[in-house]
């Protein structure tokens, strides 16, 4: 043990155990450019596949698989995990923080990242991946017209991404609110910092839509529910929610990337961002913005030309504040006097490549112009240009932080080369598909003529990918025999992370950083203080570095999950669910008592979350994320609903009494939780325990008169499979077997189903967590720090909120 | 930190709430209906959010994060299902 309990970094237990954000960030882009070579290894296949027109190397299948593979892994897999390596080394440091606000978060979104990546790998080989896109258009999305199964654990890998992807803004959120260093105002962060604190507020709504939509497919894959199959508006249904994500989720990619360019012009320039504060403005709007246009991706479908034209509108609207980004940084590349140095250079080709793509893209945006390239390769050269202007923006990161990172300088020469590599690759390859433009896309039959230019982009592509062989073998130098970099190499950088060692220590400082005089100076730590001089009470007490909980939590959850998609398929799928379940409640008990002491500094709260404790404040950023998700889910009911015929639907439970009971028992249930609050604040144990005790049983009443009416209304759906009734009504021999549970009776069913069994998981989970605090209160804890208490209660409150509307909506209107 | 009376009082209020749900859609035409029973969850959304969960003793920010995810939901629902009318 070397550093407070942390192992060496030469030891593999190190990596496994590590809660430190650098480490976390270090993990991050490792694993991420493992994907990007995996995602590019299947992008050559495509592009060899393509030099000739029909079946060449690859069956119609496998380039099906190849395509959407290579399009997940890149957006999911590669593009956002390498900027958030980044964003965990390199935030915490700009803002002057010792670490994240929830260092066991950061670790768990890590090893739910990668093990969802080893879950979509898994795929391959189960009897075919997912081929459908990475939009994942419906019906294609569903075993009924693609059935390879590993299809359904894609659909597990990308709901586990999402998990991964909630807890990490969470974090980020709470970090860079609430541990800013004493004097830094939001105004002054640095713009990376700026960058990815837009982006996490984005990911809040966008990932919460998405994890809904995956959320309703993948019932439609293991229940056999019928949402994306209805016929009035099922499709329409999946493009809505894909895309209310999937729109903002090009600036969840970019933003980071703008934000790495945004601090490279101005360390290589010598001058500060010229419109600073416009430009801050311009992304605020952005982002407000990506989440009204989303109905640009659906003008070939059956929307009506109202929202059409509207959408058209808004599009036109979001390439304002982008103009205003761009002509700034020109400005500031005019005003300054320019290093042409590799992050340098792979910053400029990033600002080069977006011009293109964004202009490209407005074609795109006009309804009669989408109608003719919407289903070519001018979309896919748009977009390439776009999302690969992010990612070579991203490289020049990579460049311009590794001597941070390592302590070592690479080698500009080569660093040069491949950029000049990268540049004519890339050009030759997305350009070619400009040219190209009136070939369809989405196959590898093409007529003759588009031959030469499918070529030229084959060429270009493998110039692009041995482009970083050269990159990798730079990097290898540099950190086996490159020449030692100080704590600040750039002459002109102007950020705090360059104000502390390369590598920085462990927990980044010497002294305290400290804005109070307008610029960045140290002042001393406390005597007798090991906690980094943070106001909490355990002044006698170093901040925790490590925990098991992290990785055993993802591991277990990957279990559970590589059964849960396949359920039924096989008696081992069965099995892993089963395992996986119990393992995963096992280490989240684990997690939960864990004594892990993250501290946070005194002055760190302000404007506009000034007065909450962080943990409170992560439950509201959860509880804002369930809120979407609750809500995509209700959408989807009114939205089928609706395209149904409101007042032809055939409600469910053909009394409304047993729903208004359970109204009764959710709304007492939130009665004795504030109950048990107070009695904790006032220190009476036995008020607390009984209180605790009460809500609990008050939530098995509810879940006890729910599986009652699931009892009575499931064997009247004469369709439905014995599996299934077998399922809810807790007869769990026939489920032993192979027989999949299945919900195929209606759409009706369907909703009614799928979202009351959502509720009703919250529910379990809130009973979980219920569960556990009378325990512990039975044993004395939180007479004197009533938190956690308060926290699940807020969780709980949030459940019976769900329940005003659920019940309305599905028994009585 | 209010007193067990008034969580009493809102407890109480919530617990009519939900019984309006039920009048409304037996005294009212149904749009009708359907509007007195949304303003009415509305309601107890407020009355529960507000002081069981105390956003009202929160930082206002907390709110505003909030009332995104609830227009968030609202921009999907509605846009959608506008697109289809």
């Amino acid at each position: 043990m070397s550093e407070h309990g942390l192992p060496p970094k030469s030891s593999i237990k190190r990596w496994l155990v590590t809660t430190n954000h650098k480490d976390i960030g270090i993990l991050y882009i490792l694993t991420s450019l493992f994907f990007l070579i995996f995602g590019g290894t299947l992008a050559l296949l495509i592009r060899l596949q393509l030099w000739t027109s029909g079946e060449f190397i690859l069956s119609g299948s496998a380039f099906g698989q190849a395509v959407t593979a290579h399009g997940l892994v890149m957006v999911f897999f590669f593009l956002s995990p390498f900027a958030f390596g980044f964003a965990n080394y390199i935030v915490p440091l700009q803002i002057g923080a010792d670490d994240l606000a929830f260092p066991r978060l950061n670790a768990l979104s890590y090893w739910l990242y990668l093990f969802a990546g080893l879950l979509f790998l898994i795929s391959f080989f189960q009897g075919g991946s997912l081929e459908a896109g990475w939009t994942m258009y419906a019906p294609l999305n569903l075993p009924t017209y693609m059935p390879n199964p590993g299809a359904s654990t894609v659909v597990g890998a990308l709901l586990m991404f999402v998990a991964s992807v909630t807890v990490s803004t969470i974090n980020f959120v709470v970090t860079i609110h609430q541990m800013k260093a004493d004097g830094l105002s939001l105004w002054n962060l640095p713009m990376f910092t700026w960058s990815i604190l837009l982006t996490v507020w984005m990911m809040l709504i966008a990932f919460a839509a998405l994890g809904a939509a995956l959320l309703i497919l993948g019932a439609d894959h293991v229940l056999d529910t019928v949402y994306f199959t209805e016929v009035e508006g099922g499709s329409l249904l999946w493009a809505h929610l894909f895309w209310f994500f999937g729109h903002p989720e090009v600036y969840i990619v970019f933003f980071p990337a703008l934000g790495v360019m945004l601090e490279t012009f101005q360390t290589f320039t010598g001058r500060r961002l010229i419109g600073r504060k416009w430009v801050i403005l311009a992304m605020i709007l952005v982002t407000l913005q990506s989440f009204l246009v989303w109905m640009h991706h659906m003008f070939l479908t059956t929307i009506n030309l109202e929202i059409k034209t509207l959408m058209m509108a808004m599009t036109i609207g979001i390439s304002l504040p982008f103009d205003l980004i761009v002509f700034a940084m020109i400005y500031t590349l005019i005003k300054g006097r320019i290093r042409w140095t590799t992050p340098f250079l792979f910053n400029f080709g990033a600002l080069v490549l977006f011009i293109i793509g964004g202009i490209t893209g407005v074609f795109l945006g006009a309804i009669v112009l989408d109608y003719e390239f919407r289903g070519t390769y001018w979309v896919v050269a748009h977009f390439h240009y776009v999302m690969v202007a992010g990612g070579t923006a991203l490289f020049g990161g990579l460049y311009y932080w590794w001597p941070k990172i390592t302590g070592k300088m690479y080698d500009e020469y080569l660093g040069k080369m491949h950029f000049g590599a990268y540049f004519v690759g890339f050009n030759l390859l997305y350009f070619a598909m400009f040219m190209s433009w009136e070939m369809p896309r989405r196959v590898f039959t093409y007529h003759t003529g588009f031959e030469a230019y499918n070529q030229m982009a084959t060429i270009g592509g493998f110039i692009l990918g041995a482009s970083f062989l050269i990159m990798f073998y730079n990097f290898y130098q540099s950190w086996y025999r490159g020449p030692v970099a100080d704590g600040n190499p750039w002459e002109y950088s102007r950020t705090a992370e360059w104000a502390t060692d390369s590598p920085p220590p462990l927990e980044n400082w010497e002294g305290i950083p400290n804005y109070e005089k307008g610029f960045l100076e140290f002042v001393d730590r406390p005597e007798g203080l090991t906690d980094g001089g943070h106001g909490e009470d355990h002044h006698d007490r170093h901040p925790d570095h490590a925990s098991i909980w992290p990785l055993t939590i993802s591991l277990t959850t990957f279990i559970g999950l590589a059964g849960l998609m396949l359920w039924g398929e096989h008696i081992v799928y069965n099995t892993l669910f089963i395992v996986g379940l119990f393992a995963t409640l096992v280490a989240a008990v684990g997690f939960a008592r864990e004594d892990f002491y993250a501290p946070m500094p005194d002055w760190g709260a302000r404007w506009p979350f000034e007065g909450i404790h962080k943990n409170k404040f992560g439950m509201w950023i959860f509880l804002a994320s369930d809120i979407v998700i609750f809500g995509a889910f209700i959408g989807a009911y009114i939205f089928i609903r609706w395209g149904y015929g409101w007042e032809a639907w055939q409600t469910i439970p053909p009394e409304a009494l047993p729903g208004l009971v359970n109204t009764f028992v959710l709304l007492t249930s939130s009665f004795t939780v504030i109950l048990a609050l107070v009695y904790a604040q006032r220190g009476n144990q036995k008020g607390l325990v009984a209180s605790l005790i009460a809500t609990f049983g008050l939530a098995t009443l509810f879940l006890v008169i729910k599986s009652w009416e699931w009892n009575y209304l499931l064997p009247e759906a004469e369709t439905l499979p014995e599996a299934t009734i077998a399922l809810f009504t807790f007869d769990w021999d026939p489920l032993i077997g192979t027989e999949g549970p299945a919900l195929d009776a209606s759409i009706q069913h369907s909703t009614y189903y799928v979202t009351t069994g959502l509720h009703a998981i919250h529910i379990l989970i809130g009973m979980i967590a219920l569960g556990y605090l009378a325990i512990r209160a039975y044993h004395g804890a939180y007479l004197d720090d009533e938190q956690p208490v308060e926290n699940v209660g807020l969780y709980w409150h949030f459940v019976d909120i769900a329940w005003v509307f659920l019940f309305p909506l599905f028994y009585i209107l | 930190m209010a007193s067990i009376k008034f969580y009493f009082a809102i407890y109480v209020a919530l617990l009519l709430l939900a019984v309006s749900k039920v009048v409304f859609m037996e005294l009212l035409d149904y749009w009708a209906a359907v509007g007195g029973i949304m303003l009415s969850a509305a309601v107890k959304t407020g009355l529960i959010a507000g002081f069981y969960q105390h956003l009202v003793d929160e930082p206002r920010a907390v709110t505003w994060v909030v009332l995104m995810a609830v227009a968030a939901v609202l921009l999907l629902a509605s846009a959608a299902t506008f697109s289809i009318t």
